[in-house]
């Protein structure tokens, strides 16, 4: 639906990339909608979306992803990302390799130790928040469930009463 | 009243960045409190050299614009108790700051700290003239190259306009070998074309590479050329007579400086 193509580097504008709010359910700050990034995210250039989004290329060092749900990075994430930044601590962060210069969700802030040189094990690994802190896990298809969908589970559950 | 120095070349990629992170540590290390501000409004490059770009949250810009309180933005550095960086923002560009928002913000940080030193961005446009607003005093940094000199005196010329405190040169990555074939300009010619006080002169240094890479200062490490030549320019800032080390010494050069970093 929405589409970020070439050609606008960030510079000169406000906040770099700011796509415009989500045509969800009227009233409601953020929504299950998905922006969909399909180029690389370079130094000084900041996404910001008011749903997840899923990049289809890497997140550079200097490279920011802003957004109200989770975030899903088909590639590898060297850059600063903070999912669930309007609070939702159920938020995840999820990439082929998880690299980031900084990890946000919600309010919780993290990042790879000083002494540690190259981490990440090369393999998929999710972010989320478990007991007040970050925890990074290995991804396993199907353990998602309980994290990808635990907030749509519960609006349904809601809407079923 | 701390003092604030402007590090700044006109010309870029002659080592401005590694000059404000290693003259700051090294002032950091003689025990001054010491802020570093990246001015290089959308290419800032400081914190990367300082290796602390993984905890930046806050930036000038927030500080300026008023989304965070100035202490949330300095980030303490992971060696030096008394060294902090205020980093700069990356998604906008120069002309999001103005030059009174720089002043004001050079006097709130005077009020804390003995020494604020201001990476300035390359060229003389807005960020330059922001960069140099708040300061009082000014380093020009050249490498031993026409081109760097020729923007040098540029420099010199728009700081002396600004009617800032006569400026002082530091020389980088002389290479004592070349000049002393001749192909490459000597401290001599540079000080007769830009004539200002000459305040350190750093030698070329494969360490430096490493260690900016590292995110790791220089002028930490005892074995390396350009860091003793850092940390004799950072106790020249406090006022002290550091006698300059004879770059012009022949083929004993390496073996002098072996002797002088305890190596020999």
């Amino acid at each position: 639906m929405f589409s970020s193509t070439g050609g606008d580097t960030g510079a000169g504008t406000r906040e770099g990339i700011v796509i415009p709010a989500a045509r969800g359910k009227p009233g409601a700050d953020t929504d299950n909608h998905t922006f969909l990034v399909c180029r690389t995210v370079r130094s000084g250039q900041r996404f910001k979306y008011p749903g997840n989004v899923v990049v289809m290329g890497d997140v550079h060092p200097g490279g920011e992803i802003v957004a109200s749900g989770h975030v899903i990075v088909m590639g590898t994430l060297r850059g600063v990302v903070h999912a669930g930044a309007e609070g939702d601590e159920k938020a995840v962060v999820m990439a082929f390799r998880l690299q980031p210069t900084q990890l946000r969700i919600a309010g919780y802030i993290t990042r790879a130790p000083d002494d540690e040189g190259q981490n990440g094990t090369g393999e998929p690994e999710i972010a989320r928040v478990q007991d007040e802190a970050v925890v990074i896990e290995k991804y396993q298809p199907g353990g998602e469930k309980r994290w990808l969908s635990r907030s749509m589970i519960q609006e349904e559950e809601e809407q079923n009463g | 009243m701390g003092e604030v120095i402007v590090i700044t070349s006109g010309k870029g990629g002659v080592g401005k960045t590694t000059t404000t992170a290693n003259l700051g540590t090294g002032l950091a290390s003689l025990g001054k409190k010491v802020v570093l501000v990246d001015t290089d409004i959308g290419l800032r490059n400081l914190d990367v050299v300082m290796g602390l770009e993984n905890r930046i949250v806050y930036d000038l810009l927030d500080v300026v614009e008023g989304r965070c309180r100035l202490k949330q933005a300095l980030i303490k550095d992971k060696r030096l108790e008394n060294l902090y960086l205020l980093p700069a923002n990356q998604t906008r560009d120069k002309t999001a700051v103005s030059r009174q928002q720089m002043i004001d913000l050079m006097a709130q940080l005077r009020e804390e700290y003995e020494f604020v030193l201001i990476d300035c961005p390359a060229g003389i446009e807005m960020g330059f003239k922001n960069a140099i607003a708040g300061a009082e005093k000014a380093l020009v940094v050249t490498t031993p190259e026409v081109a760097a000199v020729r923007d040098a005196d540029r420099i010199i010329g728009l700081l002396e306009a600004a009617e800032m405190e006569a400026p002082r040169l530091i020389i980088n990555r002389l290479r004592p070998d070349m000049v002393r074939k001749g192909d490459m300009m000597d401290i001599e010619d540079m000080l007769e074309i830009l004539a200002i006080d000459l305040i350190g002169v750093v030698p070329e240094d494969e360490y430096i590479v490493i260690s900016t890479n590292r995110g790791e200062p220089a002028v930490l490490d005892r074995h390396s050329r350009a860091g003793q030549a850092y940390r004799n320019i950072s106790r020249r800032l406090l006022g002290e007579e550091v006698p300059f080390l004879n770059w012009e010494a022949g083929s004993s050069f390496m073996a002098r400086l072996r002797k002088l970093i305890g190596l020999g």
